[in-house]
């Protein structure tokens, strides 16, 4: 939940506002998607609301902790332990074997990484246990996506963050990647940050930022209004 | 602690399956470690000198082989000793009284030089056989115990040797060379020392810094600070321990070629060997362990401080452009210590070697240059920018431009290039310079201060062959004969006060001095010194340690441990050829361990004849006229500067390695920019140009800041060594080590950029 939050980049003269005052919920097992054109401040989000990014005022809560007051210890074990991750790209550690990349969020939180579990996870987003052993370069993108996602499934968290998950595949496999995230988060609150109409269609919710600020929000979208609203903002943002 | 453990062990699959980025630091870590081992090895160099003549001597007794001074009183008393060069001699009769001790067969008094004794009455020791069944440290105890019973301050004035202690008597040498052979090593291996680690920083900061994204990574998938922190803390640590075992042979191997070496030109003891122990493996890992670790803790900190955020936008954007302020600031106050260094160095003794002087001057420019090299690059981009842009013409082309762009986007990675070969230039550059200016000094000062017209040198020049020389009959129709001639012959002493320095001079006999010798004389006079007086070069009497002036008194331990208290009759300041005191023959006749005479006899006057007539009569003589001979000593300092062509050597061999080492990996890094623009259509050819010009731009920029760096460094020695702002430099060493520094900088950037574009599909010649 996000209240008041503003993000400034730079100080004083010449300072980026890149969120003013943007109050956002999640709810519980809700499947969002914030959209914008570029600069309109969603990827800002995201980061200030999965807590990698302190913002400059307001607040954050992750159910009923408030991100803004914690350490930057206690920050990194809460996204160890309640969030996942998956990004455009550079989602892996490419020393690590596909395996060791999936169990790195329970490794780091010093737990045990049980082959069974690690297998499960990948199970459920597709992967054979024989490509466990491989490194992320051996692996096509859709599959290091996917790979991602069994990642941020691993420790069950409260809520998963996906910045423009589909932003470096092809439609197809994109679309795959979604459906998979779709039935494998099953009950976790899911927040994708995107500018593709298409990846609406899976989600119940698609809320719009313009400037820094939430200009509308549409429930149930379908992806030609989505596309719609962003020409319309896009020509806002030209005018 | 077993959760950093585990997490290591966990995060070490970095160094398992990609191990690329890490060799630059393991190439580091070997050359320090091995360089380190050496040092160990050669510093704790043992040096047993054979018994000889002594063998067959269960016990010898001597005069206490070294002199000690205490200073302070109470709790703050002080003692400083140094060994002797000569035997102090002990009472022939005492070899009597030592026969009656019990269990000792036999006790004789033994001199070194049967012909010519050296005090009446004395012996340089007395070597003692025990008895059959009496062991030689039973013996050595008794005869303790009888010396403290009869000897008039009891046993402290004597040495009591048995065993390997006999081979210290049997040579007083050996002991005076291992010490200065170690002040030699103590003042040289913390400098190299010191620039091995500086250089593996460099390399460990840049391995780090390299894979900064790889970090944000791991914290935004929730890694802490301290677990990123630690995984690459224990990366430097299990790169330390592999680097110290590699370097742990090598490292033994070049500290015994080093002390053999060391020893074969004098400036060890003879039969030196480095220390050669299992600890040696310890001292290597530990080390490497603990300064990789060090060095990587300012950039694991900073790597672990990142924001995630940040570091997982595009490439690039997680370095930072600028420095941090602080960085800054340290770099700025780098230089204001530079500039305080030299001036204090101004206010120094000359001393043994010129790295002990240069070191911490050359240490702190190293650090500035390190710490504004961001600043550096970056004013160096905008002035090449400027450049090409001359009068509105573009000089250099697109692939000019790009390479400039690129280098003024990231002045710090061009910089982390810039930086090793800055360091060549500067310590190859000063080190050599500081050397050839010494060198130079002391054969023009030399030439300047040798008046006499004639030079006797060669065997058997002794106070017999200084009066014939002086009492040549004036040849027919000459108004004169001989004006002057004196004997010179080098000693050293060691000085009362304070911490009985040990300092070159010269003995001198005949006269009168100004006439064959032009010393430059500041105050008092040198016409002759008599007994009682000594001369003081104004580089040790001024700023020195000594501190005198006309009429102070001073006491000086002759070689044998003899005081002798003289008045300072004159101070001189041309001290490179003659060294920093001058005493009279006849005070230091007996006290040298040596028959007394001299290596050179300087003449005045006379005829050639004359002195070939001198010549004639004593074999192994030789005449040389002033400038023969002038040459003549040139060329042999010139030569005996092994020492220093060994740090040299060293310096250069550890400035290489980091050059090529860091500018590998630099190059390597760019991989990605190589490939986009390879996508882009960018023909091969104008990549080759596009790194060409960055090559240029790394050689010249690294070269200047180089210069700049090595010449505060120069210029500090020289005035410290010389009173005069001018080094001595030469054309062809100074273009030699650019152009050296020029070629490994660009086979080190363009012999990777070669093997990367043949890999690279996209530039393969079909496209291009």
């Amino acid at each position: 939940m996000l209240d008041g939050v503003t993000k400034r980049y730079g100080r004083r003269r010449g300072a980026v506002v890149a969120l003013d005052g943007v109050s956002l919920s999640f709810p519980a097992g809700s499947f969002t998607a914030v959209m914008g054109v570029s600069g309109s401040g969603k990827s800002t989000l995201l980061q200030c609301a999965a807590g990698l990014e302190r913002p400059t005022s307001g607040r954050v809560r992750l159910f009923a902790t408030d991100l803004t007051g914690l350490s930057q210890r206690r920050q990194a074990e809460l996204r160890r332990r309640r969030i996942g991750f998956v990004f455009q790209d550079l989602n892996l550690v490419p020393e690590l074997s596909i395996a060791e990349n999936i169990a790195l969020p329970l490794r780091l939180d010093h737990r045990r990484a049980a082959r069974a579990d690690i297998e499960h996870a990948a199970a459920r987003v597709g992967l054979a246990p024989a490509q466990l052993k491989r490194l992320p370069a051996e692996l096509s993108g859709g599959q290091q996506q996917r790979v991602a996602i069994a990642r941020a499934l691993i420790t069950r968290p409260d809520v998963i963050f996906a910045d423009e998950p589909t932003g470096a595949l092809d439609p197809h496999t994109g679309q795959g990647v979604l459906r998979l995230l779709r039935t494998a988060a099953d009950g976790t609150t899911v927040v994708i940050v995107t500018h593709d109409p298409q990846v609406v269609r899976f989600c119940d919710r698609a809320v719009f930022l313009h400037a820094g600020r939430v200009d509308r929000m549409m429930y149930a979208p379908e992806p030609a209004a989505v596309a719609r609203v962003l020409h319309e903002l896009g020509e806002r943002g030209r005018g | 602690m077993r959760r950093g453990m585990l997490m290591r062990g966990w995060m070490l699959a970095g160094i398992r399956r990609n191990p690329g980025p890490l060799i630059g630091t393991l190439v580091a870590v070997v050359t320090a470690a091995t360089l380190t081992v050496a040092s160990v090895s050669l510093l704790a160099a043992q040096a047993t000198a054979p018994a000889g003549r002594l063998a067959g001597a269960s016990v010898v007794v001597a005069g206490s082989t070294q002199v000690s001074e205490t200073t302070g009183h109470g709790e703050d008393a002080q003692t400083e000793s140094a060994p002797l060069s000569a035997y102090r001699g002990v009472p022939a009769s005492l070899a009597q009284r030592l026969a009656q001790v019990p269990g000792v067969a036999s006790a004789a008094g033994e001199t070194g030089f049967p012909g010519g004794v050296v005090r009446p009455g004395d012996v340089d020791l007395i070597a003692v056989t025990a008895r059959p069944g009496v062991a030689p440290d039973v013996l050595a105890q008794r005869i303790k115990t009888a010396l403290v019973e009869t000897a008039p301050h009891g046993g402290r004035d004597y040495t009591i040797a048995t065993g390997a202690a006999r081979g210290d008597l049997a040579n007083l040498s050996v002991a005076a060379e291992r010490v200065n052979g170690r002040t030699l090593a103590a003042s040289v291996v913390p400098v190299i020392v010191l620039i091995a680690f500086f250089v593996l920083a460099g390399t460990t900061a840049l391995s780090v810094s390299l894979r900064r994204r790889r970090f944000a990574l791991l914290r935004a998938v929730g890694a802490t600070r301290g677990q990123v922190r630690r995984a690459i803390l224990g990366e430097l640590a299990l790169l330390g321990v592999a680097g110290g075992g590699v370097a742990c042979l090598p490292g033994a191997l070049l500290g015994a070629a080093g002390a053999r070496a060391l020893a074969a030109h004098g400036l060890f003891p003879p039969g030196s060997t480095a220390w050669l122990s299992p600890w040696l493996l310890l001292i290597s890992c530990g080390s490497s362990v603990l300064v990789a670790a060090l060095s990587g803790w300012i950039a694991a900190r900073r790597a672990g401080r990142v924001s995630p955020a940040q570091a997982l936008r595009e490439a690039g954007a997680a370095d930072p452009k600028w420095p941090h302020p602080v960085r800054i600031l340290l770099g700025l106050g780098a230089m204001a210590g530079a500039g305080a260094l030299m001036t204090a160095t101004f206010d120094q003794n000359a001393p043994d070697s010129q790295l002990a002087l240069a070191g911490p001057l050359l240490m702190v420019c190293m650090v500035a240059v390190a710490l504004l090299g961001p600043l550096l690059v970056a004013f160096a981009a905008w002035l090449a920018r400027s450049l090409c842009n001359v009068a509105g013409r573009t000089i250099g082309g697109p692939s000019a431009r790009l390479a400039l762009a690129s280098i003024a986007a990231q002045p710090r990675r061009t910089a982390s290039a810039v930086i090793p070969v800055a360091l060549a230039v500067a310590l190859v550059g000063s080190i050599y310079f500081a050397n050839q200016t010494a060198i130079h000094n002391a054969a023009v000062q030399s030439a300047s201060t040798v008046t006499a017209t004639d030079v006797l040198s060669g065997d058997g020049l002794t106070m017999s062959v200084l009066r014939q020389a002086a009492d040549q009959p004036a040849a027919a129709g000459e108004f004169s004969g001989v004006h002057a001639a004196a004997g010179l012959a080098p000693i050293t002493v060691a000085a009362a006060d304070p911490d009985l320095e040990q300092i070159y001079g010269e003995v001198v006999a005949g006269g009168p001095l100004s006439q064959v010798l032009n010393l430059g004389v500041t105050s008092g006079s040198l016409t002759s010194l008599r007994p009682g007086q000594i001369a003081v070069s104004a580089l040790e009497a001024g700023s020195g340690a000594l501190g005198v002036h006309t009429g102070s008194r001073v006491t000086m331990y002759l070689p044998d441990g003899t005081p002798y208290r003289a008045t300072v009759s004159a101070i001189y300041s041309r001290s490179l050829a003659a060294g920093d005191v001058l005493l009279p023959a006849d005070v230091v006749a007996g006290h040298t361990g040596t028959l007394p005479g001299f290596t050179e006899i300087l003449v005045s006057g006379g005829t050639a004849a004359g002195l070939a007539a001198v010549a004639a009569g004593h074999p192994g003589l030789h005449v040389a006229s002033r400038s023969v001979y002038n040459a003549q000593s040139q060329q042999a300092s010139a030569q005996d500067d092994f020492a220093n062509n060994m740090i040299l050597g060293v310096v250069a061999l550890l400035a290489a390695v980091s050059l090529v080492n860091t500018l590998v990996v630099a190059t390597v890094e760019r991989r990605r920019l190589l490939r986009l623009l390879g996508r882009l259509g960018t023909t091969k050819g104008q990549l080759t140009a596009m790194f060409g010009w960055h090559v240029l731009f790394v050689a010249v920029t690294g070269v200047v800041a180089g210069i700049a760096a090595g010449a505060a460094t120069l210029l500090g020695v020289t005035r410290a060594q010389t009173g005069a702002w001018t080094p001595y430099i030469t054309a062809g060493p100074a273009v030699t080590i650019i152009a050296v520094v020029g070629v490994l900088t660009a086979a080190s950037i363009l012999i990777p950029f070669r093997l990367m574009t043949r890999r690279e599909p996209t530039l393969s010649p079909l496209a291009s």
